[in-house]
């Protein structure tokens, strides 16, 4: 069964199209890795699936719930770390979660048990805006884990993290469908990152899905294309220059 | 809830000792007044709390109105520094809800200063006024309808402030903003009902006792309500643009 499902969603601004009749199936208990190269369409989509940015067409469906129509239905159900972390500066770590805590009316013990999942326990009574990137993006992982929601949508949650931070979350990512039966949507524009964490991959380029499924179907498809697959980044990047060859001839072409 | 949280978010930013040290500055305004040239406005003949706020409201209400251009904007730049905005709207909560209660605060905020003001009056009356023969009670319900009425010709411009700040990332193009509108206020005839109707002018304006009272009040509103339509008008623009 697909928690996330979208239908032709497609975001458009007034000179360009970031994200296009993107169809994604997100099955319940998986971890779904998004891949893309930077302004492929990644944040955007995720943002839709919050509301955060109103879609120019298409729908989509989270837990059989349709947007806008069950917008804080859905929202409910659905942890969320968006681009960078989210936070107020003047508030200690423990401040912040707790704020979040109230509105998603929670018990107070949400507040340590996030906090103990990111490893910030030590941390917490010190001012965020004091914190280092790698701690403020783990207060922002303890802002989409607070009451351990049934979905995650993580934008590049290891970003800014060192190497031991990036094995921590990674582990705990990948953790998560077992430890809390989520759903995880993971978006990063490295492979060998996705390639660690995620059971079914999606590849977003120019805002276009170029391919979803396992790993595994992702090396037999780019065989069948002739692309390399003895390593999954340069199958990743042989993919991403087919299609900005094939669009740049399509756009070569239409001039 | 949401003014609990409104109120949390202030923790460390100096929103409330700001608020409070300007109530004490304004407040201290007649008193000041009154030391230095007393037999100026003793000698008057008119009620002790009027002739208080003709000779000082002007400058009280400027104090106001820049506290809540200042605070409207503090208000909002804690949400928008760290990108916290985007956390709450991505909370199962109304958008508009972070407004209303950061209005409701703001609210309570002109509520707390204009209780200085009006214990800096209420001194000044019973000490410079022999008349009124210290605190009585009609001198305190006297008090408390002028402020009162002040209190709800502070709101739309509470309210648009707050409305500025939310629409603009930049908090120092909202103060600007703020501060223009104040002394564009200070510059307008407000003796006149049409002038006085633009929301930074509206405080300026004292409980005369005559029907432009009451249609000041009831204008305060309608232009509280459109304020609040044009935020979530706002919100409604913004998700579709981002």
């Amino acid at each position: 069964m697909n928690i996330i499902q979208t239908t032709n969603l497609t975001k458009s601004y007034a000179d360009y199209t970031a994200v296009s009749e993107l169809n994604l199936h997100i099955p319940q208990g998986s971890v779904y890795g998004f891949l893309g190269p930077n302004g492929a369409g990644k944040s955007t989509t995720m943002k839709m699936l919050l509301g955060l940015t109103r879609p120019t067409s298409g729908s989509f469906t989270i837990d059989g719930k349709q947007y806008p129509k069950d917008r804080v239905e859905i929202l409910r159900e659905v942890g969320s770390f968006i681009e960078a972390p989210a936070f107020y500066g003047n508030l200690t770590g423990r401040e912040n979660l707790d704020i979040i805590r109230k509105i998603l009316k929670l018990p107070k013990s949400a507040v340590s048990d996030a906090l103990e999942l990111v490893a910030m326990i030590p941390y917490k009574d010190r001012l965020a805006k004091r914190y280092s990137l790698g701690m403020k993006q783990r207060l922002g992982l303890a802002g989409a884990l607070i009451g351990r929601p049934p979905i995650l949508i993580l934008d590049e949650p290891t970003n800014g993290l060192d190497p031991v931070g990036i094995h921590e979350i990674r582990t705990l990512i990948r953790s998560l469908p077992q430890k809390l039966g989520c759903t995880v949507l993971v978006s990063s524009h490295l492979l060998s990152e996705i390639e660690l964490m995620a059971d079914i991959v999606g590849i977003l380029n120019r805002g276009h899905l170029l391919f979803e499924g396992t790993p595994e179907e992702l090396k037999q498809t780019v065989k069948a294309q002739g692309c390399p697959t003895d390593n999954l980044e340069d199958t990743f990047l042989a993919l991403i220059d087919a299609d900005n060859s094939h669009r740049g001839a399509i756009q070569g072409g239409a001039r | 809830m949401n003014l609990g949280l409104e109120f949390k978010k202030t923790k460390r930013t100096g929103l409330i000792p700001a608020f409070a040290a300007g109530g004490i500055l304004a407040a201290s305004i007649p008193i000041l007044n009154m030391a230095v040239r007393a037999e100026m406005y003793t000698g008057l003949v008119a009620a002790p709390v009027q002739i208080l706020l003709d000779a000082n409201w002007s400058i009280m209400s400027m104090l106001n109105l820049l506290l809540i251009t200042v605070g409207a904007t503090l208000l909002y730049h804690a949400e928008y520094e760290n990108n916290a905005l985007q956390k709450m709207c991505s909370l199962p909560a109304r958008e508009s809800g972070l407004f209303f209660g950061k209005f409701l605060l703001m609210i309570l905020l002109c509520a707390m200063t204009l209780t200085l003001e009006a214990l800096g009056i209420a001194f000044c009356t019973a000490h410079w006024f022999s008349q009124s023969a210290g605190l009585s009670a009609g001198l305190c319900t006297e008090i408390l309808q002028n402020f009162g009425y002040e209190l709800l010709l502070l709101l739309p411009a509470a309210a648009l402030s707050l409305l500025l700040a939310s629409a603009c990332k930049n908090m120092w193009v909202s103060l600007g903003i703020g501060v223009i509108c104040v002394f564009i206020a200070t510059i307008l005839p407000i003796g006149r009902f049409v002038p006085s109707l633009f929301p930074f002018a509206m405080p300026y304006r004292l409980l005369a006792g005559t029907a432009a009272d009451i249609a000041l009040a009831i204008a305060a509103l309608l232009e509280l309500s459109a304020i609040s339509l044009g935020e979530i008008i706002l919100i409604k623009i913004r998700r579709s643009l981002t």
